[in-house]
This record gives structure tokens, C-alpha cells and sequence, in this order.
């Protein structure tokens, strides 16, 4: 059961000083940003507010120099990532590339795409997507078809990716491709590429989701070539590699700060006396006050360098929780009397229809409570 | 004594001499005189009040092992109630009586009243719910005016006990004063908590419930791994993975918000306050809403044998029902952290979080 344990972790002093300069940026870079743009929070993208991040060296900040980052704690990150949240800053267009793609390719590819790429990302100037899900693999990732053959040119890449976030914006993808059979182990025989995504033989089709936005994307391959180099990686250590990933997917403080926007609406729209809302607020912010406190945990098992795998999945299943009973708990508050186009309308409305895919986007709840009954030893 | 020597000898001393036969005895009407003994030879009861007046002088986080164990092996003594008034009186500079206390809040759950007559404070009123009082000589009263005084509960003439059972079958009795006469009365030595002994109730309870609520999860996690039906073990079922991973979400957070409680709380070497009753309010909400979802999972995945008083389940999950409520419900607590968290408005509500602190929250608990 010790898996499951989340030490609580103490911020030292220079992190409350790094606060009050993210602060001030944010005073200055965001004074007017409309509720409706903060509410899309990291699915908002806005390359000019990536690059004047990227300028301050909060992106990347943890990443040795030579790849342009800042060689500052995992728990500095954490508090600058904390507070762009929780303003609902728009920090969509690198917020993949920072959180996983950067990770791998140090890891994987330290001398040859890492030194190239990387500094880019660091700057707030390269985006990346992720290429995992296809129409017929989505928790099941093992089925994917995509495939890549090698060739003397290079990678051939044929198949179709699903689901892909912001790979209408992203320079690169990282795609989980089949590079050899999958034999007697269905994990086996899988790679990661990193595809440009201006190739000849790419197209990306918008997928509009619920709430009438364009995020999602379907990327089809179509005899994509892709350089020897751009194999991230040991070939045939696609699946390896992809959990190791998950894991940071899973691990921020996003999977709790997503619905702050509305949270913030409805204390504006409470009366102190009143104690159904009362209750109603306590609870919210008693689960916040602990989930923060369970994230900042994670972040402080990143800084000792050991595997939050399942801690990660045990935060990121009660952040959705949490952040998914949010609108029902404001229909059950203001459902019906909210006034007709008013911001706390405009969130609640937004907010109900954003929330279901908390619990689908990196990874389902019932594929995270797997990794957990797997942590308690039941599978 | 370090903060492991603590979390070993909590740990020697609960799993060795408390079991079901013990919990069984009590619940029959046999006082654990003997566990009393070697829980107070070992330093418990005194492990958080002041070095100067003979406790050990421990912080929160340090003795959390203590309060924890409490929850884990269902420990039936007033141990929470006396750790929290030998800490208070100690650091108000009153002798710390020999013996079990109990503690009450004026104003929370009570009507007493407190009077001056002829240089005596006389305390009038009935407490209810007063933890373990016909267990305890003695009754810490916390005042409204930031004062603290000291009951004998022995005292036939002002006082009056009427026994009642928790739903662990612990006392939580009504406690009647007529112009009982405090024996000692001191300032309250936190004069920056509203409602000190209320607060650090809470937090002692918030770590007692996660005991109990990890003592659920192993119940609940080895019966699914033991029990075989449709020829294996039901653990092996999605639908039983599922909720008990739901189940160690919910013991995960709670044990997350109780041990930052622990942190956040002063101690008789540092007595700064500024995060205690918010971190408190914290605590208690989410080990509340922890043990009510808790209970029930374990008690499904249990299946009939956890309804039997045979096994050792009801004594936990009894617990976490009696705990809940105590000290504040987490209604009763959420609704004060709202009332803050609403006063504050939306543009304080993000710095109150990292400061981990709401300057109405004061105000609400009063």
C-alpha cells in the first residue's frame, strides 16, 4: 500500500518570491483577459503569450542549459505552473511540448534531436502534438496500426492518428507507430517517431468537439517519410518509453485547476449567509486545498527523482472528481437563475460541457483505478 | 524522542495490546485500565505539552503516529482529548493533573455559561457529546473569551454525567455543570485560534480517521484477494478494482489534508497559528467525506461478514461514523470555510490557497 503514499511537500522560501514575480507577470501580460478566454485555461493557445513566458525562462525551467533551460527546481516549476493555472493563463500552445516532448527527447535523443529541438521549446516557439490514439486503439493502445517501415531513405509512415490535440498548431508529433510485429507480446515491436508535421502525405482534419471548438484533430499518414534520426528512442521500446511518458501526462496540476474559472464565478455569486452555498463552497475548496497539496507531493517525488507513476493516476482520478461535480454543484446552486449571458452563464455553460473529457483525456478513469488496484497488489 | 522512536513505539505498544478480545471487554463495560497504564508509562498523554511542565514537547507532525495509531488499531482510550489538554494547559503555565481530560469548547454543541463569584469562575450549563467524560477526572473548558478553565469532573455537587455511547460504543456524554467551580483558569496560551480547542480537535480527529480509514482499505484489499467466488478470488473483478481503487483515493487524500493539519498546528516550542484552522477545516472536511464514502465501499466489498460483530471491520468503519461527526462535521466545517472563502471574494480565493489561510475564517468559526 506504501505505493499509494503521498508525502506531503514543503515549498522552501525562494519558490514564494518566484510566485510574486509570476504574479506581477501576470498583472501586467493578462489585466483585462475576458473570463471566456481564461475558462478554456491550458486548452487555450496563444503563441505571443508562449513566447514572453519562454523570454521570462519559465518554460523549461528545470532543463539542464545546454537545451536552453534553467536548471531550477522540479518544485519552482511547480509553483509557476500553479499560478498560471489558476489564472487561467493560455498556455495550450507549449503545454505539450514542455510537459512530455521535451522530457523524451533529452532522454532518448540527448545528442541528436534534443540539442536542436528542445532550445525551441524552451523559447515558447516550438509546439508539439502527441500521435497515440487511432480509431480503432484508444485505451488499448497495444492494437495501434500506424506503421513504419524502414527503408534506406528514411521512415515510411502509413496509418492515422485520432484525437490529436492541437496538431492543426504543432511544428512536430510524436507518433506511437508499429515498427515490427507484435509476436507473442502485444506491447512489443512498437516505436516513437518524431514526424515534422509539413511533411508531403500529412493531413490533419479537424474533429469539433462538444462545445463547438476546434481542438481535437484526425492526422492521416499517407507514405510520410521520416528521417533515420528522427527515431526517439530504442526501436521496439515504443511501449516502455509511452508509459514512462504517461506518467508526467498524469502528474500536474492541471488535472485538478481546470474548472477554476468556474469555481471563482460561483463564489462572486454566493452570499456569505447563505449556507447551502456555504457548504457547498467549503467542500470545494477543502478538495482543492488537498489536491494541491497531493500534486505538490507528486512534484516533490519528480524532484527526488522517483516514479510517481501511481501516485500520479491516484491525484489525476480525484482531480477529475472534483473538477467534474463542479458544474452539477453550480446547476444544483444557480441552474436556471444564473443571469441570462453573464460570465457565471457563460462558465457554467462551458464548464458542463468541458468536463467529460477530464476523465477520458490522459488515460480513462477505469484504465487510472487499473493502475491503482495494480498498486494494491489485485492485478 | 525522535519522530521515528514515536511512530515505533505507537506502533509496539497499539498492535501488541489492543486486539479484538480488548475492544470486545470494553465494549462489554471493562474499562482498559491496564492499556491507560502503559499508554501513559510511555509518554503519550504528555507527548505534545511543554518540556517545562514534564510532557515531551513534541510537534503535531511528530505525534501523528500516536493519533493515527489511535485510528489503525481502534484504540479505546481518551488519549486525543488528553495530549490536546496537557499541551493547552502546559502552555498556559497550569499544572498538568494526572489522569485522562476531556475537553469541551463553550459555544460548540453547549450552552454553558461562565460566571465570576467571590474570585471563583462557576460554570453553568450542559455539554453534550463531551468525549469519554465518565472516563476522565477532569474537563478542559475552552472559553469564549480566550480563557481556559479546569473542571473535576468528581465535583458530585456541580457536576453530573449522563452516559451516552458513540457509534463505536465510546462515551460521548452529556456533561451537566451547575456552578461548577473551575479549579484552575489561565489565558488561553493560542490566543490566536478562535476556538482552539475545537480546531485541535479537529485535527486530532482528522489523523485518527485515517488510521481507521487505512486499516479499512488493508481489511477491504486483503478480503478481496482472499475471498473466492465463481472460482477466484473477487478482487480479480473490474467492478471490485474499481472501487477499491476509489476507496485508496479517498484514504490517500484524507491522509494528505491530516498530515499537513499536523503541520500547519502549533506546538508547545512554536506556537504560531496562521494556517491552523484553515488547514484544520481542510482536514476535517476531507477526512469526513473520506469516511463516508469509505465505509461504505468497505462494507460492500466485505459482503455479509462485514456486517457481523464477529469482524473487526465494525470497529473501524463504527469509528469513522462516530469521528466524523465529532469536533464539526465536514458540513459543519465546510460551512464556516465557505462562509470565509465567499467573504473573501474570488480575487482572494487563490492566495488564501497558497497562504493556506482565509482571513474570515476567524471570524466565521466565533
Amino acid at each position: 500500500m506504501q505505493a499509494l503514499n503521498i508525502s506531503p511537500c514543503t515549498l522552501p522560501p525562494e519558490c514564494e518570491a518566484l510566485r510574486a514575480e509570476v504574479r506581477e507577470f501576470l498583472a501586467q501580460t493578462m489585466p483585462a483577459y475576458p473570463v471566456t478566454k481564461r475558462v478554456r485555461n491550458w486548452q487555450g493557445r496563444d503563441a505571443d503569450f508562449s513566447r514572453r513566458l519562454g523570454e521570462r525562462g519559465w518554460i523549461g525551467m528545470t532543463w539542464p542549459r545546454r537545451y536552453g533551460g534553467r536548471e531550477r527546481s522540479s518544485l519552482e516549476r511547480y509553483v509557476v505552473l500553479e499560478e498560471l493555472l489558476a489564472a487561467g493563463a493560455p498556455v495550450g500552445a507549449h503545454w505539450i511540448a514542455e510537459r512530455q516532448s521535451a522530457l523524451l527527447l533529452m532522454k532518448l535523443s540527448p545528442e541528436l534531436l534534443a540539442p536542436r529541438i528542445v532550445p525551441l521549446i524552451a523559447k515558447g516557439e516550438c509546439f508539439f502534438c502527441i500521435g497515440m490514439s487511432e480509431p480503432d486503439s484508444g485505451s488499448d493502445l497495444a492494437s495501434i496500426r500506424t506503421r513504419a517501415v524502414k527503408t534506406d531513405k528514411g521512415w515510411v509512415v502509413n496509418g492515422r492518428k485520432v484525437w490529436t490535440s492541437g496538431a492543426h498548431v504543432a511544428h512536430y508529433m510524436i507518433a506511437l507507430v508499429r515498427t515490427g510485429t507484435s509476436g507473442e507480446q502485444r506491447h512489443a515491436g512498437m516505436s516513437q517517431l518524431m514526424i515534422d508535421m509539413k511533411s508531403p502525405g500529412i493531413t490533419v482534419r479537424p474533429i469539433v468537439n462538444q462545445l463547438g471548438e476546434h481542438d481535437f484533430n484526425e492526422v492521416t499518414l499517407d507514405d510520410v517519410l521520416v528521417p533515420h534520426e528522427h527515431l526517439v528512442g530504442t526501436e521496439g521500446d515504443g511501449w516502455k518509453q509511452v508509459s514512462g511518458e504517461l506518467a508526467f501526462e498524469r502528474s500536474g496540476p492541471e488535472r485538478y485547476l481546470s474548472s477554476t474559472q468556474l469555481l471563482l464565478e460561483m463564489i462572486d455569486a454566493s452570499d456569505p449567509a447563505d449556507a447551502r452555498q456555504a457548504v457547498a463552497i467549503g467542500r470545494i475548496a477543502a478538495s482543492y486545498a488537498t489536491l494541491r497539496q497531493m500534486s505538490m507531493g507528486v512534484a516533490g517525488m519528480l524532484a527526488r527523482g522517483e516514479n510517481p507513476a501511481t501516485a500520479a493516476a491516484l491525484v489525476k482520478d480525484q482531480g477529475a472528481l472534483v473538477e467534474q461535480a463542479m458544474p452539477d454543484i453550480a446547476n444544483d446552486l444557480f441552474g436556471g437563475v444564473a443571469a441570462p449571458g453573464s460570465d457565471l452563464d457563460y462558465v457554467m455553460q462551458y464548464t458542463a460541457k468541458a468536463v467529460p473529457s477530464f476523465s477520458l483525456r490522459g488515460g480513462t478513469r477505469e484504465i487510472l483505478r487499473g493502475i491503482l488496484a495494480k498498486g494494491m497488489g489485485l492485478r | 524522542m525522535s519522530d521515528s522512536m514515536i511512530e515505533s513505539s505507537a506502533q509496539r505498544l497499539f498492535s501488541e495490546n489492543v486486539d479484538k478480545a480488548l475492544l470486545e471487554k470494553f465494549e462489554a463495560g471493562e474499562r482498559p485500565e491496564r492499556l491507560w497504564q502503559l499508554v501513559e508509562d510511555s509518554g503519550f498523554p504528555v507527548a505534545l505539552a511543554a518540556e517545562s511542565a514534564g510532557g515531551i514537547g513534541e510537534t503535531w507532525s511528530a505525534a501523528y503516529p500516536i493519533l493515527r495509531g489511535i485510528g489503525y488499531w481502534q484504540v479505546p482510550l481518551p488519549l486525543s482529548e488528553t495530549m490536546i489538554a496537557a499541551m493547552l494547559l502546559s502552555m498556559a503555565g497550569v499544572d498538568v493533573p494526572p489522569g485522562p481530560i476531556t475537553l469541551v469548547e463553550q459555544g460548540c454543541g453547549n450552552d454553558l455559561a461562565a460566571r465570576e463569584e467571590s474570585g471563583a469562575l462557576r460554570l453553568s450549563g450542559t455539554a453534550r457529546r463531551v468525549p469519554w467524560a465518565r472516563a476522565c477526572r477532569w474537563m478542559l473548558v475552552s472559553l469564549a473569551d480566550a480563557r481556559l478553565a479546569l473542571v473535576d469532573l468528581a465535583d458530585d455537587a456541580g457536576v453530573k454525567v449522563t452516559h451516552r455511547p458513540s457509534h463505536a460504543g465510546e462515551p460521548i456524554d452529556d456533561v451537566e455543570l451547575r456552578g461548577a467551580r473551575a479549579l484552575a483558569l489561565a489565558a488561553s496560551p493560542l490566543p490566536a485560534l478562535a476556538r482552539p480547542v475545537w480546531t485541535l480537535g479537529a485535527v486530532a480527529r482528522s489523523a485518527m480517521m485515517v488510521g481507521a480509514l487505512e486499516f479499512v482499505l488493508e481489511q477491504s484489499v486483503q478480503y478481496a484477494n482472499d475471498r473466492v467466488q465463481f472460482g477466484r478470488p473477487i478482487g480479480k473483478n473490474q467492478a471490485i478494482q474499481q472501487q477499491l481503487a476509489l476507496l485508496a483515493g479517498d484514504v490517500g487524500a484524507a491522509r494528505v489534508s491530516a498530515l499537513i493539519a499536523c503541520e500547519d498546528a502549533p506546538s508547545s516550542t512554536a506556537s504560531a497559528c496562521a494556517a491552523t484552522a484553515f488547514s484544520a477545516a481542510v482536514a476535517k472536511i476531507r477526512c469526513g467525506e473520506s469516511a463516508t464514502r469509505a465505509t461504505s465501499i468497505g462494507h460492500q466489498v466485505h459482503g455479509a461478514i462485514g456486517f457481523t460483530y464477529e469482524h473487526q471491520l465494525q470497529f473501524a468503519t463504527r469509528r469513522l461514523w462516530a469521528w466524523r461527526e465529532s469536533f464539526g462535521s465536514d458540513g459543519w466545517w465546510a460551512q464556516r470555510l465557505g462562509e470565509a472563502a465567499i467573504g473573501a471574494r474570488s480575487a482572494a480565493f487563490w492566495p488564501s490557497m497558497t497562504q493556506r489561510r482565509f482571513d474570515g475564517l476567524d471570524a466565521a468559526l466565533r
